[in-house]
């Protein structure tokens, strides 16, 4: 070739030596992208953020209890290096290193696990915590449910970004066939009115758009207060006397035990038809956890609800 | 005690407490939830980086909250200080006009509109404190001037008004922004990234340097407003100066780190016991005893029941009150 031709093909002059640079130099800028791009991913967590989600996480930091629930279901516990001070199941859960509490846990402790990425939920920890771990470099993953199917769509979630796709969707379907044996024979039932007590001085009850009150519908009762806003209003006794539950449900947990007789001594309360009847009932507190434990609170809600099932 | 604040004395003063904040630094950089060795932390302030989770422990964890607390303990004392002198008061403190609770009302508004305004919630306390002072001064001004005594009735009376506006907005917000904004009203010295610091940290030191500058005219101050004009001082000057430079130094520092509690009201009586009355030796002495107190309190804050944190307003309420009822005791006695 001539010193002419080869200018001619590298400076281009003629269209087709042209088009030939140009995808060269895509070719080139694109082999320098995909592998950037391949791994880690920019996925979108259940609560719109963008993370940096490493392809197969292998330490996992749990910012809630129900995560560590969660975690444990999809056979990733050997991959969880610490959790919370309230991450009581399943019982090795406790004696994984701890980071603190869900509001407020040590930024220290968790850089000091070298995780490669958080698992957190809006409804227990604070926007400002993620965002400092984004800052350190630790990636934080959120989900967040606020019906049943909202709870099994995190599980299937969780297993699809840490690679354990197929436990998740076996746990799910268990879940989602369990929870067709407890709806089926309650179609058409009368569904009682309930009250679930969170607190109850003041009272406080759940939102109609919590998971609680999912948990409530699916169980065949009817979750009183369908317009209060948020997810835990409080109630007057006012508001309550007109609503007459049927059944009231309180949460069993270690801080809040009040016996019955209190509530039968209660003004306003003692004028309750759930309460003349004693249809008061504690439930376990897995109620209070959208994880895999929650449908044996559906469970138990319906035994509760509709004692005379088959 | 009583030191005379020449220019040496103030200098020895203010060199001895420096050095005693450096090292009070010092010790709080190894201490923390995640035990590191001594040799850990100082290879990582030496190396300045690196990936080792010591070097980010120490120099992204623990030194922007640490310098973050000298910060606004300086400011917070330097305010209280001026406050103090300005209103004739030895109760006033930096949020008895008003400040704070305007601070936080900016912050919850930020927050209920959402989005990318609430990421700014700074910015927004920041411009709360500021609408707060200038509608204080509105309010509490008496013939074209400062009268402490209207002022403080003005600002106790707004602080209240704002108050009742928070816990009203609070009922409104949703549970999770409550949670945010509850740690924001204890006091939270862990949200600052380097890059606020920067701006921070020359906007402080220019209002307590401004605030020195009338040193000498608070002494005079304290004598009353018609003495002191008599003296020559500039009254009208003076007080618009120490009123809008303690303000401001309120609201930056509360808008960064929420509303800590005891430093403003305690550093300046504590100061006063071991260097007089004179401003020119207070100012500073109040300035690096609050930064040592907030650094020491935020440290136990977040060993004592590690790996919980205790909200760092907290401990300095805990830890002033017993201060205060000695101080107390000591001057009553």
């Amino acid at each position: 070739m001539g010193k002419g031709e080869i200018h001619g093909r590298l400076s281009g002059t003629n269209s087709q030596g042209r088009r030939r640079v140009l995808t060269c130099v895509l070719a080139a800028m694109l082999s320098i992208l995909l592998p950037a791009a391949a791994s880690p991913r920019i996925v979108k967590d259940q609560t719109g953020r963008m993370v940096n989600v490493p392809e197969k996480p292998q330490r996992l930091v749990s910012l809630a209890p129900n995560i560590t629930e969660i975690v444990y279901a999809l056979g990733l516990g050997d991959e969880l290096v610490g959790d919370t001070d309230y991450c009581d199941f399943p019982p090795q859960a406790k004696d994984k290193p701890h980071v603190g509490t869900m509001v407020n846990p040590s930024l220290e402790r968790i850089v000091a696990l070298k995780p490669d990425l958080a698992l957190g939920t809006p409804e227990a920890n604070r926007r400002e915590t993620a965002d400092q771990l984004e800052r350190l470099g630790i990636p934080v993953y959120g989900v967040t449910a606020s019906t049943l199917e909202g709870t099994l769509a995190s599980i299937e979630d969780l297993g699809k970004i840490l690679g354990h796709e197929a436990e998740a969707k076996n746990l799910v379907a268990q879940m989602q066939a369990r929870i067709d044996r407890v709806e089926k024979p309650l179609e058409g039932q009368s569904k009682p009115k309930v009250l679930f007590v969170v607190w109850y001085r003041p009272l406080i009850t759940v939102g109609p758009k919590t998971f609680i009150a999912d948990v409530i519908r699916a169980a065949g009762g009817i979750p009183i207060g369908e317009d209060l806003k948020g997810e835990w209003p409080r109630l007057t006794l006012e508001e309550l006397l007109p609503e007459n539950p049927d059944v009231i449900l309180l949460p069993k947990t270690e801080s809040f035990s009040p016996s019955l007789e209190e509530f039968q001594s209660l003004p306003g309360w003692k004028d309750l038809r759930a309460v003349k009847e004693r249809r008061m009932f504690f439930v376990s507190e897995s109620i209070m956890r959208p994880g895999p434990r929650l449908v044996d609170a559906l469970e138990e809600l319906a035994a509760i609800l509709h004692p005379r099932r088959p | 005690m009583s030191l005379p604040a020449t220019p040496r004395n103030v200098i020895v003063v203010a060199g001895a407490m420096a050095l005693l904040l450096a090292l009070v630094v010092l010790v709080s950089l190894s201490m923390g939830a995640v035990h590191l060795p001594l040799s850990g932390v100082w290879r990582a302030l030496a190396s300045r980086g690196g990936n080792s989770e010591a070097a980010v422990i120490v120099l992204e964890i623990r030194l922007p909250r640490i310098l973050l607390a000298i910060l606004v303990g300086a400011a917070l004392s330097v305010a209280g200080t001026g406050l103090q002198a300005l209103l004739r008061n030895p109760l006033a403190d930096p949020y008895v006009l008003g400040i704070s609770s305007g601070a936080a009302v900016g912050a919850i508004l930020a927050l209920w509109i959402g989005g990318r305004v609430a990421a700014a919630s700074p910015l927004a306390a920041f411009i709360g404190a500021v609408l707060t002072m200038v509608w204080v001064y509105l309010l509490g001004r008496r013939g074209g001037r400062l009268a402490s005594y209207t002022l403080i009735l003005a600002g106790v009376i707004t602080a209240s008004f704002l108050s009742a506006v928070i816990l009203f907005m609070l009922t409104l917000l949703s549970t999770r922004d409550v949670r945010g904004i509850a740690f924001w009203l204890m006091g939270d010295l862990s949200v600052a990234p380097l890059t606020e610091l920067r701006i921070l940290a020359p906007a402080i030191i220019l209002a307590i340097a401004g605030l020195y500058v009338f040193a000498k005219d608070l002494n005079v101050l304290l004598l009353g407003a018609e003495e002191a004009a008599h003296l020559g001082v500039n009254v009208g000057r003076v007080e618009m100066g120490v009123y809008i430079l303690a303000s401001l130094l309120t609201g930056i520092a509360v808008s960064a780190s929420g509303a800590i509690g005891y430093l403003g009201l305690l550093v300046p009586h504590l100061g006063r016991m071991l260097v007089g009355n004179d401003h020119r030796m207070l100012l500073p002495t109040a300035a690096f005893g609050g930064a040592i107190l907030l650094v020491l309190s935020d440290t136990l804050a977040r060993t004592a029941l590690a790996p919980a944190e205790l909200p760092v307003g907290a401990v300095t309420a805990v830890a002033g009150a017993p201060v205060f009822i000695y101080l107390l005791r000591k001057t009553a006695g």
